[in-house]
């Protein structure tokens, strides 16, 4: 048996040897399909990550913990106590997870109103710790004027452009923030601004106001309570194993319903929809260049299988099963997909690390900021290696090569040998 | 055991009939014959007689419309095309007029081949075809690929590759139509030494004289039937 197959994949090698110009051909196809395959992965999982990065910056980091209803309600009465907190950040010291995590930062959510003597707008207000922020999120680069917040701040505001314009705002203006205080109660506080911001992405920079998270804390009543604990990992990928080891140190808490650990995905659901929708078009984009590459590889082989009628006769003659026949177009079409497309994949690998291992940059193509979902597009794509990429592209490429060969396969084991071997003068 | 019991062929009423565009061909009619171990046997008979449909049913390379075939006693209408294909890996060679050898194997490769697929181990396989390659003065072209054979070349490593493995049964057709007359009767006598020596069961599908001449036994069809089945000498001893 183990003799057969060596006999079958020898005759598929030198069969592919003998037909050279039809086997370079077919392999070129192969070749080009699979150093675009991965060329377009890392760039795809570059710009996710991207994506990712930015999104959970300015958000709720990679993994937020809160309170179980908080994620609904973003009202302080669904805040972390202060045992959960110390609870939390205890964790978030836990050996083996400390080092995977790159920040965290402390936040006092709520939704109340922003007024100036021009008028009130509706305001998103987040109560920050400005050193850690500073080190998590990027919205303090984005500053247009003024500064962001420093520690000793006490009466400070940093604001988006919009709700700045909105609100007739310059830099040492008043404005009066307006909430439900951690008793129920309406509450105000005058702010002062100290710096204006612009992210580019509409709904933060209408509505977006970092004040001090002692401010807040006193401000609302809720002294060093906060909404959210935000993490930020070294890789999006190690979000769900971080996720799950902080769910283990946290077994009690979250057992009590004090607190919840959620994963960017949970979070940030419209980001999750984003980054599965551009997937998915990836992969029907890649999948119709695959389909025609298959569809090239299906003729090749087609062809190949008629025009060796008389070898394939002359074989079963001599003793293969139509199966074993079969066999061999099909060894023939994988060697030559699998050895094509390793050779494709490690072409694309080297050109994507080669030339844009430091970024594509897609800047020529767009002038200004690109946005959605509260994610600021950053024109220079970085390329993102993974090893699971590359086994995903080659079993891709080794079922196109099955799906491909089995029609020109299945010909194969319908040859009449009788017709095959028929002399004609 | 009775005669028909240890036959190397038999036939019995068998017949062939092809559909072509709504139209029946009956290219082979009802023939019954039964070949002994040893025999050294010529069907012969013009284009379109059926000679070479009724080797293709007795070497299971189609499959009867009705009646029956049996090969070494084995009854080739009730075998899988598994089975056909190991009956034919282990008790028929094959020898066709043209395109007998896989192009993209040398001589000695092409030869070798039945060995490769019976599992037969790489000395022992080397050794069997070097001493045909031997008698039948191939020696030294053992590596050429068939591009690089004459036409008698090829069909002498086409012998090779057919009796190698010592099968019961070696099926001819127009081995020699392809050859000059010299190229020819060098086939010839390699066949014919190879049956006294091997005791194979020959039968060629020809209507080359010289093969017929030399045939101890002649079958003449014609339209599908069998006409005559003359014996030239008595039979094989058993």
């Amino acid at each position: 048996m183990m003799n057969r197959a060596i006999v079958m994949i020898r005759l598929a090698l030198r069969s592919l040897r003998r037909q050279a110009r039809r086997s370079v051909l077919t392999a070129a196809a192969m070749i080009v399909g699979g150093a675009l395959l991965m060329i377009s992965l890392p760039l795809g999982d570059g710009t996710h990550e991207d994506w990712i990065d930015s999104a959970v910056r300015m958000g709720s980091g990679h993994i937020a913990i809160q309170a179980p209803g908080y994620q609904a309600s973003r009202k302080i009465e669904d805040r972390l106590s202060d045992s959960a907190r110390r609870a939390a950040e205890a964790a978030l010291e836990a050996p083996g997870l400390r080092e995977h995590i790159v920040t965290v930062k402390p936040q006092l959510a709520v939704g109340g109103l922003a007024s100036s003597p021009t008028g009130a707008r509706p305001a998103q207000i987040v109560g920050v710790d400005p050193v850690a922020e500073a080190a998590f999120s990027i919205l303090d680069e984005k500053v247009v004027e003024g500064r962001y917040l420093e520690p000793g701040d006490r009466l400070a505001a940093y604001v988006g452009t919009g709700l700045a314009e909105g609100l007739e705002l310059r830099l040492g203006s008043r404005l009066v923030l307006t909430a439900q205080d951690a008793d129920g109660e309406i509450a105000g506080q005058l702010v002062r601004v100290v710096g204006i911001f612009r992210t580019g992405i509409p709904e933060i920079d209408q509505s977006l106001i970092h004040i001090p998270l002692s401010t807040a804390g006193s401000w609302l009543g809720s002294r060093e309570d906060v909404t959210t604990i935000a993490v930020l990992v070294s890789s999006s990928r190690r979000v769900p194993r971080i996720r799950r080891a902080l769910q283990r140190e946290l077994a009690s808490e979250i057992e009590a319903g004090s607190v919840t650990v959620m994963g960017w995905r949970e979070a940030m659901p419209e980001l999750d929809a984003a980054v599965k929708i551009d997937d998915l078009g990836n992969y029907m984009f890649q999948g119709i260049l695959f389909g025609i590459i298959a569809m090239g590889i299906v003729n090749t082989v087609l062809m190949s299988v008629m025009y060796r009628k008389r070898e394939f006769g002359l074989l079963q003659a001599l003793g293969l099963t139509p199966r074993q026949t079969g066999g061999l177009v099909m060894i023939e079409g994988l060697i030559l997909t699998t050895l094509s497309g390793i050779i494709g994949i490690s072409l694309g690998l080297f050109i994507t690390w080669f030339f844009w291992r430091d970024g594509l940059d897609f800047s020529f193509a767009w002038e200004e900021d690109w946005t959605f979902s509260g994610v600021v597009m950053d024109p220079v794509v970085i390329p993102y290696f993974r090893i699971a990429r590359v086994i995903q592209g080659l079993v891709f490429i080794f079922i196109i090569g099955v799906l491909a060969s089995l029609y020109p396969a299945f010909r194969a084991t319908r040859i009449d040998v009788a017709e095959a071997m028929k002399f004609e003068r | 055991m009775s005669n028909r019991d240890s036959a190397a062929v038999r036939t019995e009423d068998v017949w062939k009939i092809f559909e072509q565009e709504a139209e029946e061909i009956q290219a082979v009619r009802g023939v019954t014959l039964t070949i002994e171990p040893g025999e050294f046997v010529a069907m012969a008979g013009p284009s379109g007689s059926g000679k070479t449909t009724l080797l293709n049913l007795i070497g299971g390379l189609t499959r009867p419309t009705r009646g029956g075939v049996w090969v070494a006693d084995r009854d080739l209408t009730r075998m899988s095309n598994r089975e056909l294909a190991r009956l034919r890996l282990e008790k028929v060679g094959f020898i066709f007029q043209a395109y007998n050898l896989l192009p993209v194997l040398t001589a000695i490769e092409n030869a070798e081949f039945p060995l490769l697929l019976q599992g037969v181990n790489g000395g022992e396989r080397r050794r069997r075809v070097m001493d045909l390659f031997e008698q039948t003065g191939l020696a030294g072209l053992e590596d050429r690929r068939p591009g690089k054979l004459s036409g008698g070349q090829q069909q002498r490593v086409a012998v090779i590759r057919a009796v190698v493995a010592e099968p019961a049964l070696v099926l001819a057709d127009e081995p020699t139509a392809n050859l000059d007359s010299a190229a020819s009767d060098r086939l010839l006598d390699m066949m014919e030494e190879l049956n006294r020596h091997l005791t194979t069961t020959f039968i060629f599908a020809t209507h080359d004289p010289r093969v017929m001449e030399r045939a101890r036994r002649l079958i003449r069809l014609v339209d599908g039937a069998v006409e005559s089945d003359e014996r030239r000498e008595p039979e094989p001893e058993r």
